[in-house]
Parts: structure tokens; C-alpha cells; sequence
């Protein structure tokens, strides 16, 4: 692996730890008070908003770990049926004949 | 309403054992999600309810870890150019008007018949969808296999797409032009089945396959965006009614969260038909599943008598074959990626990119 890929990996794997930190306390945080967050969150009305947040900011975090995770464990998405877009080359300059002066004496 | 939820998460222990269930039973759920679009709910809503969960409960905190699963998966296939957006908005909005009318129909035969009759229309609309639409997806897709793996346009989708009846709608991803009357129905269909079954894919995804005429990877992604919009929406109304255990949601999307990127991953490595050949597969397994139940719900009504212990043993044994149906769901795309990372040395999306 180049010098450059290496440094990417080693990002990749810092990213993962900070990102399953930020799970696991997450979750450390809500099963340490489980019971009341359960109780508050099944109250209704207006407070229908609490599971649909902690939901999203759960979706956040821990969505962002296991992409990375398969990542660093390298399982990634094959070129076969994703992002075609980047695969196709780029459009070369079409080749024009240089203009030539031409002097008729 | 309110007090039933707030007992029943009294009510329920989490034990290891229950812990570990429902993160299983989410992976796969997950792994299977991300690549055909849908499934898992099947099992995990009778799971909960066997774990001592009321219906009500599991319902909504299975809904709760559905949409931000269905969120994640559509994000990562959308990065991988397979999510069509209009479409999928175009199918969630007839699906909300058929999931309207799935209920009122639900209401109306629990008014008539009860319980009993409610879940023998439940299970009999199962075993005849899954039956019938899931049989010719499997006979599609072994059709498929064996003439190479290459997809060709059914020809139904065809037909309707040549017809010209305004206003007519380009779905750009897709590649499909096709009039707004023939995509309405898909939508309503899967709404109407997502109120009977609750699985609203199992007819979302073959629908908009065979009438609309997007791909397999198209659909099945797209299907992710309609169950992240019904999903919302869903539990928007559950949890005004106090119903959803966050902890059950969140242990469930624990598990899901891994499991429908793996399936998103999935999708790149193998051929399209193997998106036909799960989802087949997982459909008529189900409906196995769906039919062991309906003696039970027969000697409710009066119309069979069964003895109490074989009542029983049918009723275990088609919450087991519906496990088998997710467990031979997620064996097959884990099989069939190892297969595909093994024969061909592919490079990644992400080295294509860089490169690029």
C-alpha cells in the first residue's frame, strides 16, 4: 500500500474509533437510564418527538461507525454496479489541426 | 392507550437472551432490507409479541427502527447511484392513500368478524400474494439465471410505457417514461399491503419491476425511500400514542444499522436476478409460514376444530419457518456475495474514485 493509502487507513480506522465512541456512550447513556427514558418516551402527544429524535441521532452515529466499520474491515461497494458516474472516463479535448499562417505571395 | 405502553415496558425484561434476539433477528432484518428493500418486520413484530411485547408495542417499535433503517440504506445506495428519488416519492404518496384504506378495510372486518376474522384476512391476503407474486418472481429470476443473468424489460412494463395517456412522467434514474395512472396503482397496492401484511415491499418491489419497468437494483433501493417515508409517518402516529419502547428500538437498530449496509454492499457484488431469486424465495417461504397459521384462526371462528396441542405445534412451527425465510434470506446474499469478492478481483468504489 502507497504512503498515501496507508495515511487514508489510518483516518479511516481514527474515524471508526471516534465514531464508536460516540455510539457506545449513546448507548451507555440510554440503558443506564432505560427505564425512566422508557417511560417518558411512551407518554405521548408532544413527547412523540423524543423517540423520533433519539432515533435520528442514533441513526447518525452508529450509521456512520458501521460504514466505516465495513470499511476498515474491507468490505466495500464494487465498481461493478456503483458510482458508474466516476468510472467513465473524461471527456478528452477534441484534436483540432493547429491554424497555420499561410502567406500567398 | 397510554397506560397499556407504559405497563407493558414495565411489564418487559431484558434478559441476555432477549437482547441478543432482537439484535440478531435486526442484522438480518437489516442485511435483508438493504438488498431487496424489505423484510425483517415479518419476523420481528411476532418475535417481540412471543417475548411478551403487546401488539401495539412491538408494531410501533418495530416501525420506529424501520425508518431510520430504511434511511441509512437508501442513503448508501443512493452513493451508489442506484436510489430513483421522484419515483420512489411518486409511489410513497399513492402508497399513504392506500394504507388509508388497508386500515378502513382492517376496521371494517374487525368490526364484523374480530379478532379472528381479522387475522384470518391477514393471513389468507399473505398466503395469496405471497403465493402468486412471489412465485413468479422466483420463476422469473431461475427464467433469468438460466438464460446468463441479463435482465430484460417485462414486457407488461413495455406495453404500458408505449401507451401515451398524459401527463406522463420521466423517472430519470430508472431510465422510464410511463404515465402517472399506471404508477399510482403500484403505489396504492403497496400501501393497501403494507396496512394488511405490513410488508408493503413484497408487492412495492415486483411492482414497480414488472409495471413500472425499473430495474431490480433500482426498485429495491428505491423501496428503501418509500419505507422511510411511510415509516415516519407511521410512527409519527404510534408515538403519539405512547407506544414505542425506545429500548426495544434502539437494541433492534443496533443490529439493523450493520446489517442493511452489508446488504447495500451486497447489491454491488452479485448479479440483479439474485435481488429476485432472495426476495422469491423469502415470499413463498413466508407464505408457508402464514398458511401453518390458519387452522388456528379457523377453529376461532368455528369453521375447523384442532386439538389444543397441534394448534400449538402449528403455531410454533410457522413462527420458525418464517425465521427460516429470513435466516435463508441473508444465507443467500452473504453466499452469493463471498462467491462474487472470490471469483473476481473487483476494485472498490471508493480506490475507483480516487483514481478517477
Amino acid at each position: 500500500m502507497s504512503a498515501r493509502g496507508e495515511e487514508k487507513r489510518k483516518k479511516l480506522i481514527l474515524q471508526t474509533l471516534v465514531f464508536g465512541g460516540i455510539t457506545a456512550a449513546l448507548y451507555a447513556t440510554a440503558f443506564s437510564h432505560a427505564s425512566a427514558l422508557a417511560e417518558l418516551f411512551a407518554r405521548g402527544g408532544y413527547y412523540a418527538a423524543l423517540p423520533i429524535v433519539t432515533v435520528f441521532v442514533f441513526s447518525f452515529a452508529h450509521g456512520a461507525f458501521a460504514g466505516k466499520l465495513w470499511s476498515v474491515l474491507g468490505i466495500e461497494a464494487a465498481t461493478k454496479h456503483a458510482v458508474q458516474r466516476t468510472t467513465a472516463p473524461a471527456p478528452r479535448p477534441v484534436q483540432r489541426q493547429r491554424p497555420r499562417l499561410r502567406m500567398n505571395a | 392507550m397510554h397506560d397499556q405502553a407504559v405497563e407493558a415496558v414495565k411489564f418487559i425484561d431484558l434478559t441476555f437472551i432477549n437482547v441478543a434476539f432482537l439484535f440478531i433477528v435486526g442484522f438480518i432484518g437489516g442485511l435483508v432490507s438493504g438488498f431487496i428493500g424489505s423484510g425483517g418486520a415479518f419476523v420481528l413484530t411476532p418475535g417481540m409479541m412471543s417475548l411478551g411485547v403487546p401488539a401495539a408495542v412491538a408494531v410501533a417499535s418495530n416501525m420506529c427502527h424501520k425508518f431510520p433503517k430504511a434511511m441509512v440504506g437508501a442513503y448508501k445506495r443512493y452513493k451508489y447511484g442506484q436510489v430513483d428519488l421522484k419515483l420512489g416519492l411518486f409511489m410513497a404518496a399513492s402508497a399513504t392513500v392506500g394504507v388509508q384504506v388497508g386500515i378502513k378495510i382492517q376496521e371494517h372486518i374487525l368490526s364484523k368478524w374480530g379478532q379472528a376474522g381479522s387475522n384470518l384476512y391477514v393471513s389468507l391476503s399473505f398466503v395469496a400474494v405471497l403465493v402468486i407474486v412471489g412465485g413468479y418472481v422466483f420463476y422469473d429470476a431461475w427464467k433469468i439465471s438460466k438464460s446468463g443473468g441479463d435482465e430484460q424489460k417485462p414486457r407488461l412494463a413495455a406495453w404500458l410505457q408505449s401507451i401515451n395517456l398524459p401527463p406522463m412522467i420521466h423517472f430519470k434514474t430508472s431510465n422510464v417514461r410511463i404515465s402517472l395512472w399506471f404508477t399510482i396503482p403500484v403505489g396504492f397496492i403497496t400501501g393497501l399491503l403494507a396496512a394488511t401484511i405490513a410488508v408493503g415491499g413484497f408487492a412495492g418491489v415486483p411492482g414497480m419491476i414488472y409495471v413500472i419497468g425499473a430495474s431490480s437494483l433500482i426498485a429495491s433501493a428505491t423501496e428503501l425511500v418509500i419505507a422511510f417515508l411511510m415509516g415516519f409517518g407511521g410512527t409519527v402516529k404510534w408515538a403519539v400514542h405512547g407506544m414505542v419502547d425506545i429500548r426495544l428500538t434502539l437494541i433492534i437498530l443496533a443490529g439493523s444499522l450493520l446489517g442493511v449496509q452489508l446488504g447495500a454492499i451486497g447489491t454491488t457484488y452479485v448479479k440483479e436476478h439474485m435481488i429476485k431469486v432472495v426476495m422469491g424465495t423469502i415470499m413463498l417461504i413466508v407464505a408457508l409460514s402464514r398458511a401453518l397459521a390458519v387452522p388456528n384462526y379457523l377453529t376461532q371462528l368455528g369453521v375447523l376444530s384442532f386439538g389444543e396441542s397441534a394448534l400449538s405445534w402449528l403455531d410454533t412451527a410457522s413462527f420458525v419457518t418464517m425465521c427460516v425465510a429470513l435466516g435463508v434470506g441473508a444465507f443467500i446474499i452473504l453466499r452469493s456475495m463471498i462467491k462474487a469478492k472470490r471469483s473476481e478481483p473487483l476494485v472498490t468504489a471508493v480506490e475507483t474514485y480516487e483514481h478517477a
